[in-house]
């Protein structure tokens, strides 16, 4: 369907909780959100989200929002990482939680963000007292200068690998190494609000959100903005964050209460049609057309 | 024209040729309730007089129970048929205004209303008119019954084509016009008394004239009345055109109270003073469910005629609290209801409940009322299927909003809510879901009904949005297909490309040495494996 339901392994993670085989990821007919995102759970410039296509999203809070945008076929079923924390829950886990982990707001293979990595190393040197892993995107790991910036103040820098895509190996256990990494530390911190910061806070991390926030080279006005995101979430702000505050609103961000059933995400994604052979989605009525009772039956 | 017999009395008004039964359609078939009510009411000792045209079974209920009975109908012959069926009746054939009662009655039933009482022979007389006549009919401590069509109620205005001005042979005085015509439950406590009654209870009767099922008094509509009593108060009138769906009418008017303003019918009971201290007290309510009549009590429901008194379930009827999700999309309240759901019935809940008779009330399903049994226990999970796939065939038929983006079909959706229970079933399964649905009888969706105008126009802008979804998806998929065309035309070159260079390099002379030199160690190599065995 999209490219972008493939990412981060996360097309993976629900194929093998709808219990299929752990080869290449089905398509999904419809697209999956697939990071955390306060607009309706995708980009303002969302054209290639045909309509016609189901939008599976993560939270309720999106799926009003994009109504009242003109964006119709929401479907919640939550986060792909919550499908994961429910297959995996002993992944990871140590005896004793240790340090921070750090993830710096990261741009994407088309637009760069701007900031100042170096004067961001410092600030993290002053505020964390604990060892620091700080985690970068693979084109900011793969940046000498950047690597350097965090390297040089005794950091130890990794990276959870590419984001991988349907056909290749890169990517498809993005998510899993992520939990491993917030499994072994006590702190998860960012300077914005991110799908790392909740997935932290979802798996018993405490919380940070510090520093200079950064900028994409155009980053798009609809979402309001640095700004937005301190009025709707003042309280997850600051160096020292309210863990059980936090735990909760990444548990209604990450749409924990929209865990959707194996059978009903199969039917959802189009996979239950695939292997039974039957007609494609959307293919109509396989009984014969009876005028009124059919016409009532007919539903967008 | 025949001899009448013995017992038939021109009054004067009569009409010859003519026939109130022959239009049973229009004449309101006052069923279980109405005969309970009126069982309460007929005097030991002392006269009944019923007044136009009534149903054959409460009729002869009447005449069996009351000492002595009187008619008085328009029709001459219906007159005679009644007559000759009732001997000992005193049938008056005639118009009401012309009846001259030798003396009056201790009960006067008129449950059909006054407008059948008139004659085309004179002129119509006015309601209030009438109801005097009718009135001082009635005996110092006695009763009338009246029968009164409310103009506003809410089986009138949802009807695409008013019965009353379609120009029918009754109609040679249309009704509508009359202005001391009550115009609400207010004025006709005012008419009754102005014509010397009192009323003793004034009753709603729904779910339409046609076949009412149940009698509220005034003073049961005052209270919130449970949604497990209200919810089967709506009936969908047969092959009309409605404007709208009755059941989303009728729970908005009892939601917002006005049950007695907006009743199809009121059916008032009225004395004339002096009040008797012997009087019967009559019920708050007659409900008819199961086919057995139940009197509502302040505590519940009785099952008469001597049934234990049990309370009405509290809580919301389960279809709506599932519509409402739907609208809303939420489809966590969905899975979480039905998950409850199919624990209730695995627990061994009513095998033949079904969304639109049950009530949850946040911890708590509970069935309306006992269905039928089937034959055999279902399966637990075949049941709920069925119950799915029940709620499923309702939600498509009403046209409601719903989050589901694939299943276009009942069967599918059926299947997706198997799913969101937790419980998924195959086809198999739901074939018989099916047959226990068929076997439990009442179907989902009645097929012969017409469409009401709302449907009609819900179902086109729905296909309209469709093929704005399907030209979007088609257009994608083309898109799509052309790349996939261009790629797979790259990969063909390519692959040409290929066996093109690999031709070449058998052509060559270090290949061709090579495999000359490899054949016959190949071939020692396989004599040896096989004589090794």
């Amino acid at each position: 369907m999209d490219e972008s339901n493939h990412w981060y392994g996360h097309s993976r993670i629900l194929g093998r909780y709808c219990g299929l085989p752990d080869e290449a990821p089905k398509r999904i007919q419809g697209f999956l959100q697939h990071g955390w995102n306060y607009l309706h759970g995708f980009p303002p410039n969302d054209h290639w989200c045909s309509p016609g296509y189901p939008r599976f999203i993560w939270s309720d809070v999106l799926r009003r929002r994009g109504w009242s945008m003109g964006r119709r076929g929401h479907y919640l079923i939550g986060a792909p990482w919550i499908y994961l924390l429910y297959m995996e829950p002993e992944l990871g886990v140590v005896p004793e939680r240790n340090g921070t982990i750090w993830y710096p707001f990261h741009g994407w293979e088309k637009y760069s963000v701007i900031g100042d990595h170096a004067r961001l190393a410092d600030e993290i040197r002053n505020v964390e007292t604990d060892p620091v892993t700080v985690c970068l995107y693979w084109l900011e790991f793969a940046n000498p200068d950047i690597r350097r910036a965090y390297e040089s103040r005794g950091f130890r820098v990794i990276c959870h690998g590419e984001r991988g895509s349907r056909w290749e190996v890169k990517g498809r256990d993005f998510l899993r190494k992520q939990l491993v990494q917030l499994r072994r530390h006590r702190r998860v911190a960012s300077n914005r609000l991110g799908s790392a910061l909740f997935y932290g806070a979802s798996v018993g991390c405490d919380v940070a959100v510090y520093g200079d926030p950064m900028q994409f080279e155009d980053e798009r006005p609809e979402y309001g903005g640095t700004a937005r995101r301190m009025r709707l979430w003042p309280e997850l702000h600051g160096t020292r964050v309210d863990p059980e505050l936090a735990a909760e609103t990444a548990r209604r961000e990450l749409g924990f209460e929209y865990q959707a059933t194996p059978e009903e995400l199969r039917r959802m994604f189009g996979w239950k049609r695939l292997r039974e052979g039957a007609p494609p989605p959307g293919g109509g009525t396989r009984r014969p057309v009876k005028a009124a009772g059919a016409l009532r039956g007919v539903r967008s | 024209m025949n001899e009448a017999p013995e017992n038939v009395r021109l009054i004067g008004g009569e009409m010859l040729l003519w026939s109130d039964m022959s239009n049973m359609a229009g004449i309101t078939d006052w069923r279980g309730t109405a005969s309970e009510l009126i069982g309460r009411m007929v005097p030991d000792s002392g006269r009944v007089l019923l007044v136009g045209p009534h149903p054959q079974a409460l009729v002869d209920d009447v005449v069996e129970r009351a000492p002595s009975a009187a008619m008085l109908l328009r029709s001459y012959p219906d007159a005679c048929a009644l007559a000759e069926r009732h001997p000992e009746l005193e049938v008056f054939c005639g118009r009401l205004e012309a009846f001259a009662a030798p003396e009056p009655y201790e009960l006067v039933l008129a449950l059909d209303g006054l407008l059948r009482t008139h004659s085309a022979e004179a002129p119509a007389a006015a309601w209030n008119e009438s109801l005097g006549a009718l009135a001082d009919l009635v005996a110092p401590g006695g009763r009338l019954v009246l029968g009164v069509r409310n103009d506003l109620g809410v089986d009138r205005f949802m009807e695409a084509r008013p019965a009353d001005r379609d120009g029918g042979d009754d109609q040679w005085a249309p009704h509508g016009f009359d202005p001391s015509y009550p115009s609400g439950p207010g004025v006709l406590d005012s008419a009754l008394e102005a014509a010397g009654l009192t009323v003793q209870r004034c009753y709603a009767a729904y779910p339409g004239r046609q076949a009412p099922r149940a009698l509220l008094a005034r003073e049961a509509l005052a209270f919130d009345l449970p949604d497990a009593l209200t919810f089967t108060l709506s009936a969908r009138g047969g092959d009309r055109m409605l404007v709208a769906d009755p059941l989303r009418l009728t729970r908005l008017v009892f939601r917002h109270r006005l049950g007695e303003e907006l009743a199809p019918q009121w059916l008032v009971v009225a004395t004339r003073p002096p009040w008797r201290a012997r009087m019967v007290e009559l019920p708050l309510g007659l409900v008819e469910q199961d086919s057995a009549v139940h009197e509502l009590t302040h505590a519940g429901l009785r099952r008469l005629p001597d049934g234990e008194e049990r309370p009405i379930p509290a809580g919301r009827v389960v279809e709506e609290i599932l519509v409402e999700a739907c609208a809303r999309e939420d489809v966590r309240m969905v899975r979480e209801l039905l998950t409850g759901l199919a624990a209730w019935v695995e627990a061994g809940g009513e095998p033949s409940a079904a969304t639109d008779g049950l009530v949850y009330d946040g911890e708590r399903f509970a069935a309306l009322g006992p269905g039928p049994r089937p034959s055999t226990p279902p399966d637990p999970r075949i049941a709920l299927c069925r119950i799915l796939w029940r709620f499923a065939v309702r939600l498509l038929a009403a046209g409601h909003h719903h989050p589901w983006p694939w299943p276009l079909e009942a069967d599918q959706l059926t299947l997706t809510l198997c799913g969101m229970a937790g419980r998924p079933c195959d086809p198999g399964d739901l074939d018989l879901a099916r047959k226990l649905d068929a076997e439990l009888g009442h179907p989902a969706e009645l097929a012969e009904q017409a469409p009401t105008y709302r449907d009609l126009l819900g179902a086109r802008d729905r296909l309209a949005d469709q093929l704005t979804l399907a030209l979007a998806r088609i257009s994608r998929l083309e898109t799509k297909l052309s790349y996939r065309e261009r790629e797979l035309v790259r990969a063909k070159a390519k692959l040409r490309r290929s066996q093109r260079k690999a031709t070449a390099y058998r052509r060559t002379l270090g290949y061709r040495l090579s495999r000359r030199l490899a054949r016959p160690r190949k071939v020692a190599r396989k004599v040896i494996r096989l004589l090794s065995g």
